[in-house]
């Protein structure tokens, strides 16, 4: 990096520069043929960083390794958040559970808690993701497909039935700030029913806005600024109310799966987070007072280096964020937690067996990057939620990693690499330009809301699908080695063609027998207070205990707030 | 020909199958345009055209969908052509303004078509006009045109329909300077949508005394609205605001005087187009054309002799066949 | 002038995996076609705009386990409305063992995962211009 002038603090001395530069003019000259030379500047990271051939400490000659390195769990953070990272606690391994209804669902997380899984992600069929009942029109055709269907507290209580909520970590994949504000209620309200107190809960709620306004966009959304604001009342109530849960997942994970690069998902991510924390500080928090809480969720995609240095340098994004434009205090505030899942969109349909060594190595650079929880994928998932069979070589593959690759035993061991600790730097310094452009936009909800972030996204894929389209970006086993015969390994799908008949009938009993006044009060109170500027999660939170169901909370919010539609056309 | 009759039959009894292949083939320039177009004129009239302009992003398509329902509720059948005119001439087009249509509740009364410039023979006033003048024919009676106004096709669409709507939005920094000067001229209701943002009454008041300076066209003042479409605030006054124009046209003949105006421009471009195109077939099949380039070439004449020579040549042939053009190449 | 094919695209139901289905969109119109991309939408309402546009060709892509159900249900409404000429391709994640399925009830192709657009594209034209795809 130019203009640092304190040479005393670098790694290497000036006179080893030097002479370390001559050497490369000199190897570069005379040992190189004229045809490597020829491929100079013709390699690039998938984010655009160009890859040199070869790395010397010249290449990182202005670190100073106290200051812009230093240890674990000790500011700037870009080793690792705890000191004794993975020796203290393995990262957790976390695996998708949900599919079906509720008791199917059950019967799941049994299984893998059985066999070693110590947190549950729970992920939603589509209607319940897009706040619709299982019995609503609109739901049609993906009652507890792909995910699991829940629409009211007693769906939540079936699905978590003996098991002990003070116990297990869950991460409940609410992806849009509307429906954080109703299911992890849910969740909360089976653990007050069962005598479980809101301190004890640990999970994660992912309640992104830009899950809501740009990589899921459906037909029907929320505004952007009402997104927003649901968001930062989620995270409001929770930190006030439930300390050990994180509150949001900024979610850089779905945002790079819908087509961007990692500056982008992380620099979004990061800009999601500054704008949340602008807004709760206006509301009267301290940055103490939920940034600790605040998680992020990347995806660990095919580029090894470029991935890890990517965790390493979001670490120091935000430890630098944190204390010099916030002021916090905290260290917990500075520390970046992250969960990983590897990249979906990197399986492939054809040959899905490669899809195990594909994630494998994913899952190896979330470690070696310093996660705190990962998914990997299953090798059938380009096509479905997984299936058993699959999901437990995710498990397997990350047992490995843990027990046996060796590499949980020293922290961020591929520190000091020239390119890594090279590649680390750029990463930060473009990760900073990027949200410096977001906030010349006029912030995030703006960049949303006039469509640039939609627009970057078909760009970027446009651009990526013909590189594909030409042979240009090799895909193993797609346009590249492409086997003769298909004898693809056939992969059973997971279904339950019963679960909307089942849920439709239980939705008519729950219609039947709760308290109907109740339920109509709390909605009414509900729509009341959406036009007050009062955070909603209490609202709802009453609600769901009074056994409202969630299609029925996020029908007032779209009569109340009205659809958004994406401007991608113009 | 019986063919393209039981076409325009079944079309014009509403069906909708047939009326979308007839407004194909307009589009094409199809050999059975000319008839089609010619059958269905004396059907036309009766509708009442309206176009929307503003813009990109300014909440159109969300306008359109609120309003075709507010017709629909109110009893009237509806036709919308959204036009693109971003789309190059050459090449394919990628069409979005269905997105935001939902009329499930009355999807008999609406037909809605997407279309983009690029594909339109002959300018797309043309194909625009000819494919609502089918609408109409079959029994729409509410006629709807919504483009991007970037540039000539909002004025296209003004010489084409009776009331035209401008949509604004109010955006952070912007101010009524930036709308663009043709579609303050053109406009004859304004909507500053997307309301609950801030700024949007202060680019009302603007829009306002802007107006106010602007000379009066048919003695009409044309009245500013606030909306936010999304939230459907302001649309009921946006849609009376509609007939109150409608209705002041209604008055002292205004409408059959903006029609026959439009007719007359319509009149003489569809004349321009029938002899440029058989004048250009005429020359591109004359062997002695590459003659003459090359006396242009070698400057034994120059070129706007030899060019008012064709034209005169022409012009002689031409005499007599009263715009029987076709015959005549 | 050239015959130009107009396609409607729709993503069906609820799913919200808007990226692939706007990326063939992009991609057919770079071929020439003329999309009409719907947005989300259900059977009745993606027949309905293939009706008003005069397309000759419906797109439906879905990532969420609906094919099934809803897909057919396309070529039965098209039937029902006289369109029987109009072809149904579907796209997006269908299991391999669901596509016999889906062509036996008159889906005219079914694009997985990882298909190449000029796969795609090469499909349209045949089926519409009864036309070999030029090769290479």
């Amino acid at each position: 990096m130019p203009g640092k002038t304190d040479k005393e603090a670098c790694l290497f001395s000036e006179a080893n520069v030097r002479k370390i530069e001559t050497d490369y003019e000199d190897w570069h000259k005379n040992r190189l043929r004229e045809e490597d030379r020829q491929l100079d500047g013709k390699y690039f990271t998938p984010s655009g960083i160009p890859v040199k051939l070869i790395y010397s400490p010249a290449d990182i000659k202005d670190i100073r390794y106290s200051e812009d390195v230093g240890f674990s769990g000790q500011p700037p953070f870009v080793r690792g958040v705890y000191p004794n990272m993975y020796r203290g606690r393995l990262f957790t391994v976390r695996q998708l559970a949900g599919l079906g209804a509720p008791e199917d669902c059950n019967q799941r997380v049994k299984y893998l808690l059985k066999h070693g899984a110590t947190g549950i992600n729970i992920l939603f069929d589509l209607p319940t993701i897009r706040g619709y009942d299982s019995d609503d029109p609109e739901a049609e055709g993906n009652v507890g497909y792909c995910g699991a269907a829940v629409d009211s507290i007693d769906d939540m209580d079936t699905f978590f039935a003996d098991i002990d909520l003070g116990s297990i970590s869950t991460s409940i994949v609410t992806h849009l700030p509307s429906t954080s504000l109703v299911i992890p209620g849910m969740y909360f309200g089976v653990a007050e029913k069962r005598g479980t107190p809101l301190q004890k809960l640990a999970g994660t709620c992912q309640n992104d806005f830009i899950m809501e306004t740009c990589v899921g966009s459906a037909p029907e959304i929320l505004p952007p600024p009402v997104s927003f604001k649901m968001q930062c009342d989620v995270i409001e109530w929770i930190v006030k109310h439930a300390p050990r849960w994180n509150p949001v997942s900024y979610n850089g994970y779905n945002l790079r799966e819908a087509g961007t690069d990692a500056v982008t998902e992380v620099g979004v991510a990061i800009a999601n987070a500054i704008a949340t924390a602008e807004e709760l500080i206006n509301r009267g928090l301290k940055i103490d007072d939920f940034a600790p809480r605040m998680s992020f969720f990347w995806d660990l995609h095919n580029d090894f280096f470029e991935e890890i240095a990517k965790c390493r340098a979001s670490r120091k994004v935000w430890y630098k964020l944190m204390t010099e434009r916030f002021g916090a205090r905290n260290e917990n505030s500075m520390r970046m937690r992250f969960h990983v899942q590897t990249a979906g969109v990197t399986l492939t349909a054809t040959e899905p067996l490669n899809n195990i060594v594909r994630s494998g190595i994913q899952g190896l650079a979330a470690v070696l990057g310093g996660c705190q929880s990962l998914h990997i994928d299953s090798y059938d998932e380009a096509y479905s939620a997984p299936t058993e069979e699959a999901a437990l070589v995710s498990i397997r593959t990350q047992q490995i990693i843990q027990q046996e690759t060796g590499v949980v035993n020293t922290v961020d061991p591929l520190a000091g690499s020239y390119y890594v600790e090279s590649l680390t730097e750029e990463m930060t310094h473009r990760i900073f330009q990027f949200i410096q452009k977001i906030e010349d936009m006029g912030g995030l909800v703006t960049a949303v809301e006039n469509g640039w972030l939609h627009r970057e996204i078909s760009k970027y894929n446009h651009t990526h699908q013909k590189q594909i389209e030409t042979g240009e970006r090799k895909v193993v086993g797609v346009n590249y080695m492409k086997a003769e015969s298909e004898a693809a390994c056939p992969i059973e799908v997971f279904e339950y063609p019963e679960t909307y008949s089942r849920q439709k009938a239980r939705l008519e009993k729950l219609r039947k027998t709760r308290n109907k006044e109740k339920v109509k009060s709390c909605l009414e109170e509900l729509r009341a207070k959406c036009h007050s500027g009062d955070n909603l999660f209490p609202y709802c939170l009453e609600a769901v205990k009074n056994h409202a169901t969630l299609g029925e909370i996020e029908e007032a919010f779209r009569e109340e707030f009205g659809l958004w539609s994406f401007p991608l056309m113009g | 020909m019986k063919k393209t009759d039981r076409l325009i039959e079944a079309a014009l009894a509403g069906d909708k199958l047939s009326i979308a292949r007839m407004i194909s083939l307009v589009e094409r320039g199809d050999d059975q345009a000319g008839r089609i177009l010619e059958k269905i004129y004396p059907q036309s009239g009766g509708a009442y055209y309206i176009g929307i302009t503003g813009p990109p992003g300014a909440g159109k398509s969300t306008i359109v969908d609120r309003l075709i329902h507010l017709f629909c509720v109110n009893g009237y059948s509806v036709g919308v052509i959204a036009i693109d005119p971003s789309s190059p001439f050459t090449g394919g087009s990628l069409l979005g303004d269905r997105i935001r249509i939902n009329r499930d509740a009355f999807k008999e009364d609406v037909f809605f078509r997407s279309m983009s410039a690029g594909r339109v023979m002959g300018g797309l006033s043309r194909t625009a006009k000819d494919a609502s003048r089918i609408l109409d024919a079959c029994g729409k009676e509410i006629v709807i045109m919504e483009t991007v106004g970037v540039g000539q096709s909002e004025l296209d669409i003004a010489q084409a329909t009776d009331t035209i709507m401008v949509v604004v939005v109010p955006e952070s920094g912007d101010n009524i300077q930036t709308l663009k000067a043709g579609l303050m001229e053109i406009g004859d209701i304004f909507a500053v949508n997307k309301s609950d943002r801030a700024g949007a009454e202060d680019m009302a008041s603007s829009i306002k005394a802007m107006l106010d300076l602007a000379p009066l066209k048919m003695d009409w003042h044309p009245s500013v609205f606030l909306t936010a479409a999304t939230l459907n605030q302001g649309v009921d006054e946006l849609y009376e605001g509609l007939w109150n124009h409608y209705r002041h046209l209604r008055k002292e003949d205004r409408l059959k005087l903006r029609r026959k105006n439009q007719l007359r421009s319509e009149l003489v471009r569809k004349v321009d187009e029938i002899v440029f195109e058989s004048l250009r077939d005429r020359m591109n099949r004359d062997e002695n054309l590459d003659l003459l380039l090359e006396d242009i070439w070698s400057k034994k004449t120059d070129i706007y002799t030899a060019a008012r020579n064709i034209a005169d040549q022409w012009k002689a042939g031409a005499s007599g066949k009263h715009g029987h053009t076709d015959e005549m190449s | 002038m050239e015959r130009r094919i107009r396609v409607v695209m729709a993503k069906l139901g609820l799913d919200i995996h808007w990226r692939g289905v706007l990326l063939v969109s992009q991609f057919l119109k770079d071929a020439g076609m003329e999309v009409i991309y719907i947005g989300n939408k259900f059977p009745e309402q993606i027949v309905e705009a293939a009706i008003e546009e005069d397309a000759d060709v419906v797109g439906v892509s879905t990532l969420s386990g609906n094919h099934l159900t809803l897909g057919p249900k396309v070529v039965e409404l098209l039937k029902a409305q006289g369109m029987e000429t109009v072809k149904v391709f579907m796209g997006g994640v269908i299991p391999p063992n669901h596509i016999p399925i889906l062509k036996g009830k008159g889906i005219h192709e079914v694009f997985g995962p990882d298909t190449p657009m000029q796969t795609i594209i090469d499909g349209i034209k045949t089926a519409i211009l009864g036309t070999d795809p030029p090769t290479g």
